[in-house]
């Protein structure tokens, strides 16, 4: 006995010894800095640096390459265009440019700040101008911005500092608002290749950066630190904070935990609803909502669809009847209820209410026709059509891009198209790396898409998923609905132009080739101290971080 | 009795067993086991990797003119036969050039030796935690055989067997991150900490080093606090293996002649345990240690997501979502490279502790 005692005895030694290193280990390390930042100090770091964390992914830093929120975060801040929206409008103002001018019916003149340089000091001249927009055309890659540029035949540079825009129809008074998007970033020619993409690496390390901020240390989708681009001659002028840091998580719950614990400053994009409402309650943060120019939708696949062009049993109305009882059966007030906790609001139409020309199309043409879901209307669709029931469907939907509560959207949709008992759903969900690759490849035949406006105005709704060469990419074509968009996007009658946006509306909601379900903006968070975020953020839904600073 | 002690397993190479030749012998015979081990290995991740096409069609298929695809698909070299490319593959192997990732262009070797170090910093902090718990442990349990401390020893060791590594993990972040708010939710260090390290001159990656060399206390506390949390999951994975192992060598060698003499001359029974015990008890821990390098490297990849701990795990995680085959092949040889290698260490440290093992 005594000598089990004995053993014992050491045991439980060697036991406290080892929590008692841990407990010491823990308690002299525990000391945050003054901002909050956690972790020790460290020799030439700025104490006021800002932090923002995101479970967004960056798919590439070559303005040709992305056209997503990941990698459009960074480009915002890095890249400038000629015309940029100021805060809390939607009104284009110059930013690297000092003028526009419309100069002739097809045609608008572009004059440059005097002395723009990129930050690796090359000089930014007109000649970057053309190759930049000539460059997105070349390229156009699919997953880039190139498709903003429709109306785009030429653009020239008479002398350095001068750039003339040459459009395809005249009075097109969206361009500007075209020139201040993702397509219109100006890179420098004697960085970036005419044709192809330029990796990440090669990037940063050319240093190309016309924006507000510089990139000083890349590590891709894990940590990135900015500091102010001394060079930058833009609209927002000098950057209130100098240093901010862009810290990139794979599970949305170490970030909510992070910006608890005063690891980060600002969280943008993208917690789930019931982190937000969490965070709402705790005095040091600040859980900033948007209005809703954002919205979600499920896209069909023409091609591959049930009875879509490409499969076995292609028949274009049977198609229709598959679309249009999905759209009959879906109940958008009880996903923004259950899902969103009525952070996002039910969509009824392509662009999202509050923008001129927006409308409820589909409210009146399915379900219970108030807005509600129908099964008798979608069985009624399906037996017209001649589809034998249930139905199949394959639905893609994706959990790091548009939230973590994307994998409750779409179990309940799953859920309610099922309970119809018209329809069997297969869900799959895939990366978002993956998922954009896979979704212009014809891959999956309905699946879930989001949309923030890259300019305010209905027409960003309509061309980007209707027009020619459109974004969405899901084979639909409508040469009258083409019609209409490209006559709205010309008529300088504002309620011509109006009439003509709802037509389109109600047009292309007769034949659903894309199912709008909500509309909403994500929510940023911020700590105490953070100060440049508006209390309700703006339609425009800016994020600038040259506004932002911290107490 | 004198004798019977001096011929614990530990003594036996002084007494017979084999001469240096054979133990050189053994070595290399060992060591060329490694070649074969780690090209089966390559071989099948290899072509199981490309029985679902080219990584280049498989990243940019959908981006790309047919042209375009067929320039960078003859660029890559992946229209050749697929035996051609296998060479060629195992050529480059050997030359320590794995390619480069399909998505995101960056060499996979750059990404092995930035990565791979991270985690072989966490199999490093898994295994101490392994060691300081699982050994001590195990010797508590066997000196407590069949009593309620050893019962209680034994569930703990099957607990922390069973439990996967992930809810482990959760759960030590929920108390000590969440609760207690004494350690950080994530990372392997503070943001400052990490730009700091990253842009030292020369790092090793391994931040616990860069951070000594570079001479900041506080950056060295904050690194050891971001790796007890990973550590301690990691950890405990293997802990409770060693506790049952050492507990049953343990009990084997207290009941062992040697030590019944020991005893019967007064050796105290911590020294019994200490002295003339364990030592014998542990050789066969230091094999099993070395098994458990292939386990260490499996609950990595769960810990590594976890924690946001960028390592290799992490990358395989998110490569394989990807479908980003040169990643995930130069990720799974580097793997399998490690393993037989390490086999090869504990098959050379059990050579050297125990001739009996020689050939």
């Amino acid at each position: 006995m005594s000598r089990q005692l004995g053993a014992a005895r050491h045991g439980r030694a060697a036991l406290s010894l080892g929590a008692a290193a841990l407990m010491a280990l823990t308690a002299c390390t525990s000391t945050k800095n003054d901002d909050g930042s956690g972790g020790g100090g460290t020799g030439g770091t700025p104490a006021k640096a800002l932090t923002i964390g995101t479970t967004d992914q960056v798919t590439s830093l070559d303005p040709a390459g992305s056209w997503d929120a990941g990698s459009g975060t960074i480009e915002d801040e890095v890249y400038a265009t000629l015309l940029s929206p100021r805060n809390g409008s939607s009104d284009v103002k110059p930013n690297l440019a000092s003028a526009i001018r419309l100069t002739g019916p097809k045609e608008y003149t572009v004059t440059l700040k005097p002395g723009l340089t990129f930050a690796n000091g090359h000089e930014l001249t007109s000649s970057d101008v053309v190759f930049s927009f000539n460059r997105q055309l070349r390229i156009a890659d699919k997953n880039g911005p190139s498709s903003l540029l429709y109306n785009l035949a030429s653009v020239a540079a008479p002398n350095p500092g001068t750039a003339v825009f040459t459009l395809k129809s005249a009075n097109d008074t969206l361009f500007p608002q075209v020139l201040s998007t993702a397509a219109g970033y100006i890179a420098d020619e004697q960085v970036f290749p005419a044709d192809t993409i330029l990796d990440d690496t090669a990037v940063v390390a050319a240093k190309p950066w016309d924006g507000p901020y510089a990139i000083s240390t890349y590590q891709k989708n894990s940590l990135v630190s900015f500091t102010a681009n001394s060079g930058y001659k833009g609209l927002l002028g000098t950057p209130k904070t100098s240093h901010v840091q862009l810290k990139y998580y794979t599970d949305a719950s170490n970030l909510k935990l992070d910006v608890q614990q005063g690891t980060i400053d600002a969280v943008y994009r993208t917690l789930t609803v019931t982190d937000l409402q969490d965070l709402a309650t705790k005095k040091d943060l600040t859980v900033h909502t948007g209005s809703g120019n954002g919205i979600r939708f499920i896209v069909f696949n023409f091609k591959t669809q049930p009875y879509g062009s490409a499969t076995k049993q292609a028949d274009p109305a049977k198609a229709l009847a598959v679309r249009q009882a999905v759209a009959d059966s879906v109940d958008r007030a009880q996903l923004a209820d259950q899902v969103y906790k009525n952070t996002f609001q039910p969509l009824y139409g392509s662009v999202p209410d509050g923008i001129t020309g927006a409308t409820p199309a589909l409210k009146a043409l399915y379900g219970d026709k108030k807005g509600g879901p129908d099964k008798a209307a979608a069985a009624k669709a399906l037996s017209d059509a001649g589809v034998p029931t249930p139905v199949t469907l394959n639905l893609q939907y994706n959990t790091d891009h548009y939230g973590s509560s994307s994998a409750d959207e779409y179990a309940l949709i799953k859920s309610q198209l099922e309970a119809t008992g018209l329809f069997k759903v297969k869900l799959q969900s895939t990366e978002w790396a993956q998922y954009g690759k896979d979704r212009v490849a014809d891959l999956y035949p309905l699946y879930q898409l989001g949309w923030y406006a890259d300019y305010l105005d209905a027409d960003d709704y309509l061309a980007s998923f209707y027009a020619a060469n459109s974004w969405v990419n899901n084979g639909y074509s409508d040469p009258a609905v083409k019609a209409l968009i490209q006559r709205e996007e010309t008529e300088t009658d504002p309620a011509a132009r109006t009439a003509l946006i709802q037509q389109a509306q109600d047009k292309v909601a007769a034949s659903v080739p894309l199912l709008p379900l909500l509309q909403g903006s994500t929510a940023i968070v911020t700590r105490a101290g953070v100060t440049g975020v508006p209390a309700k953020l703006d339609s425009a839904y800016q994020f600038r971080w040259a506004e932002l600073g911290k107490r | 009795m004198t004798t019977l002690v001096q011929e614990a397993p530990g003594a036996v190479g002084r007494t017979g067993g084999a001469t240096g030749s054979g133990l050189l012998r053994y070595l290399v015979i060992r060591f060329l086991l490694i070649i074969p081990t780690v090209l089966v290995l390559v071989s099948v991740v290899f072509f199981l990797m490309h029985a679902s096409g080219d990584p280049i069609t498989t990243a940019f298929g959908d981006r790309l003119t047919p042209q375009q695809l067929h320039a960078k698909l003859h660029q890559a070299g992946y229209d050749r036969p697929l035996l051609t490319q296998y060479l060629d593959y195992l050529r480059s192997l050997g030359h320590g050039d794995f390619g480069r990732t399909a998505t995101d262009n960056q060499a996979v070797s750059r990404m092995l030796r930035t990565y791979g170090a991270a985690t072989a910093e966490l199999a490093a902090y898994a295994m101490a935690v392994a060691l300081a718990v699982g050994v001590p442990l195990g010797m508590v349990a066997a000196a407590h055989r069949d009593r309620a401390p050893d019962v209680a020893l034994r569930l703990f060791a099957i607990l922390n067997y069973a439990t996967p590594v992930f809810f482990l993990g959760l759960l030590l972040k929920l108390v000590f991150a969440v609760w207690l708010g004494w350690l950080p939710t994530s990372g392997r260090s503070g943001i400052d900490v990490q730009l700091e390290l990253e842009n030292q001159t020369s790092t090793t990656g391994i931040y616990l080093l860069d951070a000594v060399r570079s001479g900041d206390g506080s950056a060295v506390a904050d690194v050891l606090r971001h790796a007890v949390l990973p550590g301690v999951a990691l950890g405990l994975l293997v802990a409770g293996v060693l506790l049952r192992l050492v507990r049953t060598n343990l009990i084997g060698t207290l009941s062992a002649e040697y030590v019944e003499a020991a005893r019967s001359r007064g050796v105290g029974p911590f020294r019994l345990v200490t002295r003339h015990a364990t030592r014998p008890a542990l050789i066969p821990v230091v094999t099993v240690l070395g098994l458990q390098v292939a386990g260490l490297l499996g609950g990595a990849v769960l810990t590594e997501t976890t924690f946001e701990w960028k390592g290799l795990g992490f990358e395989l995680a998110h490569y394989l979502t990807v479908r980003d085959y040169a990643a995930v092949q130069g990720i799974v040889a580097l793997f399998a490279v490690v393993v037989a290698v390490t086999n090869f260490l504990v098959d050379v440290a059990a050579a050297l502790i125990d001739p009996r093992v020689r050939y």
